[in-house]
């Protein structure tokens, strides 16, 4: 592990890179962080001092898409994040070794940097252990082990994040967020399913360049990536505000590329930042190829479903409801009992009348038809 | 007229809950039998009515915002700004709503005694579960109210009460959500503790509006009702601020046995 000793930027020029080549990667690292130009020389000096974080990626209940994700980055490269930047000691999806070698090296760097590396977990906890266990240890137990001297924690995807799919109804193995388990160390949510690469990467680039965890929101997610709503960066929003929308997938609005509010679009319920940075290094996004946002980076998203219909949930449950139909059901229902209890008024009244006039009693107009419980 | 004669065939004690009595309430003649008594203040009539036109535009602007099921008239024309207008609309009644909301909760310590309602009292929750009773045709000692019966004012409490507070919360929580560094932003940050997240909110504000709309159905259902059963006014009441009560010996009204 000598490599380690480097800086990033002695890194960089052992690679055969130039000082140009290091201060353009620079650049790109600021604006994909998420800073002001102004701060390159900042970034820049950090590199310059920094040295390469080895990381420890833990793959729990997962798909593997979050990985996946990851290495498509394309600003910063994926290469130079991992060559450069950071030391990938252990990952399921990438390393060669396996079995108790890689758990080796796991324990090897719990071990020998303690309160230095950076601990990722891609996947959620099942609270019942025996529905993961690697290498012989329950998942969380591997979690607490692992987190316990890292420097920081990055929860990728919404899996780590908020439970993610696994947690979705009837969560059979009772998955649960990693925020759920660790309390007592900085974690920051990545949210996404996946996230997107270039935000991946730059909250890790955050990280090692200034050794603190960005500024994050009320929900652990860094502001830089999450301060938005996609609904208020949509290329679409214009269509949103003419009240022009897509009715359905074969239309003639579909076509224009009218809002797909109607067609169950949540981007105005999620928090996400592929209206600016799109994926595939920026090429699109689904809104912008046509289809509605799902809201993969909130929490119970898959729960909020339908995908394509715009729904409301029952606070409490894991249910959602159409409000309208449902709503217009229970209107009815209401003016139902209205129509029975205004027909059972009208009979006691009758009745109450017939055995008043019976009974000879004084029928002024005011008084005759006052209901008999007065 | 004469004076009606009472037909209970069985105990319909008085009123035991307490209100607040700031001022002796105004009473008019009505023929001999009857007296017009002064139940709903002018600022009460005023917030009855601003309320109810706020919440039927929210009701119907609100749906739209949810389910839009118009287009612009010109179709295509895409520098129409229909679901922008709605949204203003929606906006602009939400500040009139809650400007008009405040007015009554101060009324509420300034206005006569049918402006307020204490439900802290054990004698609220005996008559609201008589009334109910009443309601469903059974056996009751529901006594006779003037203004408004212990289960309506729960009813209030409910739906104008908490029903207004939970839209309003979840409401400007919304509005403000893109500025959550605004002052107003940060106002409403703590919403989602309680409420959870984004979509959460939004469920919450759509489905209180429902309830809203069933509380509309049934509230003027009763109004009717009450008019039709009681003959004393209780529509035009809201005009006028005027009930009818038929005058009882020895005493102004049945007021006198609610003075605290
Ligand atoms: S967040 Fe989505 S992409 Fe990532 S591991 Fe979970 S299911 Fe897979
Ligand atoms: S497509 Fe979705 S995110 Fe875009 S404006 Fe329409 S509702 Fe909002």
């Amino acid at each position: 592990m000598e490599k380690d000793m480097q800086t990033i930027y002695q890194s960089v020029l052992s690679r055969g890179f130039s000082r140009r080549d290091f201060l353009k990667m620079c650049a790109v690292l600021t604006a994909s962080i998420g800073l002001d130009y102004s701060q390159n020389s900042e970034v820049v000096k950090a590199m310059e001092v920094s040295k390469r974080v080895p990381v420890i990626w833990l793959q729990l209940q997962d798909c593997t898409g979050c990985s996946e994700s990851f290495i498509r980055s394309s600003h910063p490269k994926i290469e130079s994040v991992l060559f450069n930047m950071i030391s990938l000691e252990y990952t399921e999806a990438l390393s060669a070794a396996s079995g108790h070698q890689i758990e080796e090296a796991r324990k090897h760097v719990i071990e020998n940097y303690p309160g230095e590396y950076i601990l990722a977990v891609e996947g959620s906890i099942p609270m019942h252990d025996e529905y993961l266990m690697i290498g012989g240890v329950s998942a969380k137990q591997t979690l607490l082990e692992t987190a316990k001297h890292a420097k920081a924690i990055l929860a990728y995807g919404s899996c780590s994040s908020w439970g993610g799919i696994p947690a979705a109804y009837p969560n059979p193995t009772g998955a649960k967020p990693i925020t759920d388990i660790i309390k007592d160390k900085p974690i920051v949510r990545v949210p996404g399913c996946p996230p997107i690469a270039e935000v991946m990467t730059g909250v890790i680039a955050h990280l090692i360049t200034f050794g603190t965890v960005p500024e994050l929101d009320h929900h652990g997610r860094p502001k830089a990536f999450y301060r938005h709503r996609i609904h208020d960066k949509c290329n679409r929003r214009a269509f949103f505000d003419s009240g022009l929308f897509v009715e359905s997938f074969d239309d003639e609005g579909a076509k224009q590329g009218y809002c797909l509010y109607k067609v169950g679009c949540k981007g105005p319920t999620t928090y996400n930042s592929c209206a600016e940075m799109r994926w595939n290094g920026g090429v699109s996004y689904p809104i912008q190829s046509g289809n509605p946002c799902i809201g993969c980076s909130e929490s119970n998203f898959w729960d909020n479903g339908p995908f394509y219909t715009r729904m409301a949930k029952i606070p409490g449950t894991q249910t959602t409801i159409n409000p309208e139909v449902v709503g217009a059901g229970v209107i009815g229902a209401t003016v139902a009992g209205i129509a029975v209890h205004a027909a059972v008024t009208a009979v006691m009244n009758k009745k109450s009348d017939k055995s008043n006039k019976k009974d000879k009693v004084d029928t002024s107009d005011k008084g005759e038809s006052r209901e008999e419980d007065k | 007229m004469s004076i009606p004669v009472e037909k209970s065939k069985h105990e319909h004690p008085e009123t035991r809950i307490a209100a607040k009595e700031r001022r002796p309430v105004r009473t008019r003649e009505d023929g001999k039998a009857y007296i017009k008594v002064y139940v709903w203040e002018l600022p009460v009539r005023i917030f009855h009515w601003i309320n109810a036109a706020t919440i039927l535009v929210m009701i119907v602007t609100g749906i739209y915002i949810g389910k839009p099921f118009l287009g612009p008239l010109v179709h295509e024309d895409a520098t129409a700004f229909l679901m922008g207008w709605v949204r203003y609309i929606h906006f602009f009644a939400a500040f009139v709503f809650t400007a008009n909301l405040l007015a009554r909760w101060y009324w509420v310590f300034k206005g006569n005694k049918y402006a307020t309602s204490n439900p802290a009292q054990k004698a609220f929750w005996v008559e609201t579960w008589q009334t109910a009773k009443f309601y469903l045709f059974l056996r009751n000692k529901k006594p006779h109210y003037t203004g408004h019966n212990p289960l309506a004012q729960l009813s209030y409490w409910i739906f104008i009460g908490v029903g207004s507070i939970l839209a309003m919360l979840t409401g400007y929580y919304l509005f403000f959500e893109p500025q959550p560094e605004s002052l107003f932003g940060r106002m409403f940050s703590w919403v989602p503790m309680i409420f959870g997240d984004s979509f959460m909110i939004r469920s919450w504000h759509h489905l209180v509006a429902w309830g809203f709309i069933v509380f509309i159905v049934v509230h003027i259902y009763m109004a009717f009702r009450e008019d039709w059963m009681e003959r004393n006014g209780t529509m035009s009441s809201i005009f006028t601020g005027y009930k009818s009560e038929k005058k009882l010996k020895g005493k102004q009204h049945d007021d006198e046995s609610t003075k605290e």
